[in-house]
């Protein structure tokens, strides 16, 4: 490599092999079940002594759970991984939703029939696009949430942590299918998002219980709703594929985050009025967003088939609002939380809508 | 569609206006009438194909603060919700962010699935603790991976969503492999060994506690993953079933992206920031006193390590031919050396090779014969 320099030392000496780890486990013999359908799948290996999941993980490393630890403080430390109970973010469906996530994956590149969605009218391809733009940029926002909790959750939970890392797929997917959509057909990204839902997500710091409940709860149902409406009011092949697939997707995100909900409400007392209290304060700047035309226009004229036709599209997007506002408290009730007495006016009215 | 000199929307906008609606969101972008082709032959619609106008145009400095996706149209009185450190291009760019992406999205698989676990029957005592040492090492270590690109991604202005995406990517190549290891040390009446365990958060210099992405990057894909990738290559070696064989070759086509990643980054900063390269080559030298010393606590063959035994048994052959195995271990710690001058010099800082500014344990690991 240089030219004025001596002979290269020797490599460091090999230290004599140390096979001491050897002994070093917390249970041998562990032959987790194959099974025929579903492989290996990351719950089978929670048998025996790997099963056993603490309701506190002090490590604050990323020591696998069910690895040997020597006696003794081993390492340092290496920062984060402040959510070490369990009630901070389990539940049991993690690791079969992780499962589900992948066996469930789907490319935007190669699954959407991007060749037929063509030709659509003017206004309704443009509306299409606005809509989205704002799916877009909320699973972007998605994607910055749940990056910025990843790192927060200890190891002695990687269940979760492994669901988290599919449900971040599955968001930037989302963001790039959608944004696919807005530019295929020449029509281009609209307006952004009022972002006053997004702000209260981002700005979320009580915990990821909280935060999952507004992201997965009050957001995710409102999201999921369009989603299906877009399926079901599709123009195109490829808007009823898109709305179908990311539903699915969403509804993984939901069922973690109900589950997780609910062991949370039935292991620290108290944590349901915690809940809704936070809830409430949600729903009101839900109502902020909702005030917004930009996206309900879009969406009336989408679903409707046009500007001409935004008459019949407002009753379809009335009728989804309480879709969403059904499914929303049908959630909650599932959780153990009822937000039917305090319900925010806006959600209240979304209610009274007939079909 | 119709001329794009016409307002294809004026009909539409009149009728709506006079019916009370709003209708700001109904006007013409500059990408109107600009269709794009999506051809299944060539992986269909490519996220790298889809941006033109507005769109496409990446800012060298990011002034996005409301977290709108890069070409949507800003709006007055939207909150300045993005708290972003990462606003400059060259911070985190390189030139196939997208293509990454795509290609990991086209290559994901399943370890419940596509790994053939029946294939693995029962191991000697000695090889199986061996593999089990093996993957507990790597199940613990992967997801670092995971865990501070993540952090890093909710750091990043989406105006640069193709690293972004990438990273997202990479936090899923990283859950499977943390998943792909756990399930190989409890598949085979094993369990999970020895834990690793490492001082380096008390000074710092690692991957958790950089301040910089392209800082982290070095340590991470460069280095770290790196090193990784060149084991994962040579997963033969240490294979005893296919199953094995499919882990380390799956992982290995993964991890190869990830160090892609950081290489194509590396060379687009120092190409465009000349001014940031002699930190860069810093960077760098901690990275070789960290391959040479295995300080980093990513490489599972650094020595000193319960791993690096555990490669020596498997490579051997069991415990009685655990110092052919060590032979075989020198052999692959050169090959990781090798490949790492070889990112480097692509990555275009291969003068540090020829100036004297390599560490210089390296030449003596690619002198040995």
């Amino acid at each position: 490599m240089t030219q004025e320099r001596s002979d290269p030392p020797p490599p460091p000496a090999q230290p004599p092999v140390d096979l001491s780890w050897k002994a070093n486990t917390i249970q041998w013999g562990t032959r987790a079940v194959v099974h025929k359908d579903g492989g290996l799948t990351l719950g089978a290996l929670n048998t025996g002594a790997y099963g056993e999941i603490p309701d506190v993980w002090e490590d604050r490393t990323r020591m696998p759970r069910g690895a040997y630890s020597p006696p003794g403080r081993v390492g340092s430390p290496i920062g984060g991984y402040y959510l070490r109970h369990k009630s901070d973010l389990w539940a049991d469906n993690a690791a079969d939703l992780y499962e589900e996530g992948i066996s469930r994956r789907w490319s935007s590149a190669e699954s959407i029939p991007w060749e037929s969605c063509r030709d659509l009218a003017p206004d309704v391809e443009m509306a299409i696009c606005q809509v989205s733009t704002e799916l877009s940029q909320q699973a972007s926002i998605e994607v910055e949430i749940i990056s910025g909790w990843l790192q927060m959750m200890a190891y002695g939970y990687h269940e979760v942590k492994l669901f988290l890392a599919t449900e971040n797929f599955d968001a930037g997917r989302h963001f790039e299918v959608f944004r696919k959509r807005a530019m295929v057909n020449g029509g281009g990204l609209g307006l952004e998002s009022p972002g006053n839902v997004n702000r209260i997500l981002l700005e979320s710091f009580a915990g990821w219980s909280e935060t999952s409940l507004l992201m997965h709860i009050l957001r995710g149902t409102y999201t999921r709703t369009v989603y299906r409406y877009l399926s079901a009011y599709a123009p195109s092949p490829v808007e009823m594929l898109i709305g179908r697939r990311t539903a699915q997707d969403k509804s993984r995100h939901i069922a973690y985050a109900m589950q997780h909900a609910k062991y949370a409400i039935n292991h620290v007392p108290g944590s349901d009025r915690n809940f809704s209290g936070g809830l409430a304060a949600a729903e009101a700047v839900v109502a902020r967003d909702d005030d917004d035309s930009v996206m309900r226009e879009a969406m009336a004229c989408a679903f409707g088939g046009g500007v001409r036709q935004m008459d019949e599209g407002m009753k379809i997007v009335a009728r989804l609002r309480r879709d969403y506002v059904r499914d929303y408290l049908k959630c909650l009730d599932w959780i153990g939380i009822n937000r039917r007495p305090t319900l925010s006016p806006g959600f209240a009215a979304a209610l009274d809508v007939k079909d | 569609m119709t001329d794009a000199t016409d307002d294809p929307f004026a009909t539409y906008k009149e009728y709506g206006r006079e019916r009370g609606y709003d209708l700001r969101w109904l006007e013409r972008r500059d990408v109107w009438g600009h269709q794009l082709e999506s051809d299944d032959r060539k992986g269909g619609l490519q996220l790298q194909n889809v941006d033109s106008g507005v769109a496409a145009q990446v800012p060298d400095e990011s002034r996005n603060m409301t977290g709108r996706t890069r070409g949507s149209i800003p709006r007055t009185g939207v909150a300045r919700v993005g708290n972003y450190s990462v606003r400059t291009k060259a911070d985190i760019w390189l030139q196939n962010g997208a293509e990454l992406y795509e290609e990991a999205v086209a290559r994901q698989w399943s370890s419940a699935t596509d790994i053939p676990w029946h294939t693995i029957k029962p191991l000697p005592d000695d090889i199986e603790r061996a593999e089990c040492q093996l993957a507990t090492f790597i199940t613990e270590v992967e997801f670092v991976a995971g865990d501070v690109p993540g952090k890093w991604i909710s750091k990043v202005t989406p105006d640069y969503y193709e690293p972004r995406m990438y990273l997202i990517s990479q936090v899923m190549d990283e859950a499977r492999h943390l998943d792909v290891f756990r399930k190989r040390a409890l598949a085979n009446g094993g369990g999970l060994m020895q834990r690793n365990g490492g001082v380096q958060s008390v000074v710092g210099g690692n991957i958790d506690s950089a301040r910089d992405f392209t800082e982290m990057s070095a340590r991470l894909h460069i280095s770290g993953e790196g090193s990784v990738l060149t084991l994962f290559r040579m997963g033969e070696l240490m294979s005893y079933n296919d199953a094995e064989k499919h882990i380390y070759r799956l992982c290995a086509q993964d991890e190869s992206r990830h160090v892609a990643f950081g290489v194509m980054h590396l060379k687009y900063l120092g190409a465009i920031e000349t001014d940031r390269r002699e930190e860069i080559q810093s960077y760098l030298d901690e990275a070789e006193r960290a391959l040479v010393t295995g300080a980093s606590g990513q490489n599972p063959a650094a020595r000193g390590l319960p791993s690096n035994a555990a490669l020596g048994v498997l490579l051997g052959g069991g415990d009685d031919k655990v110092d052919e195995g060590m032979k075989t271990l020198l052999a692959v710690r050169q090959r990781q050396v090798k490949e790492y001058v070889q990112r480097v010099r692509v990555a275009g800082f291969g003068e540090r090779f020829e100036n004297g500014r390599a560490n210089p344990m390296l030449e003596a690991y690619l002198s040995v014969n």
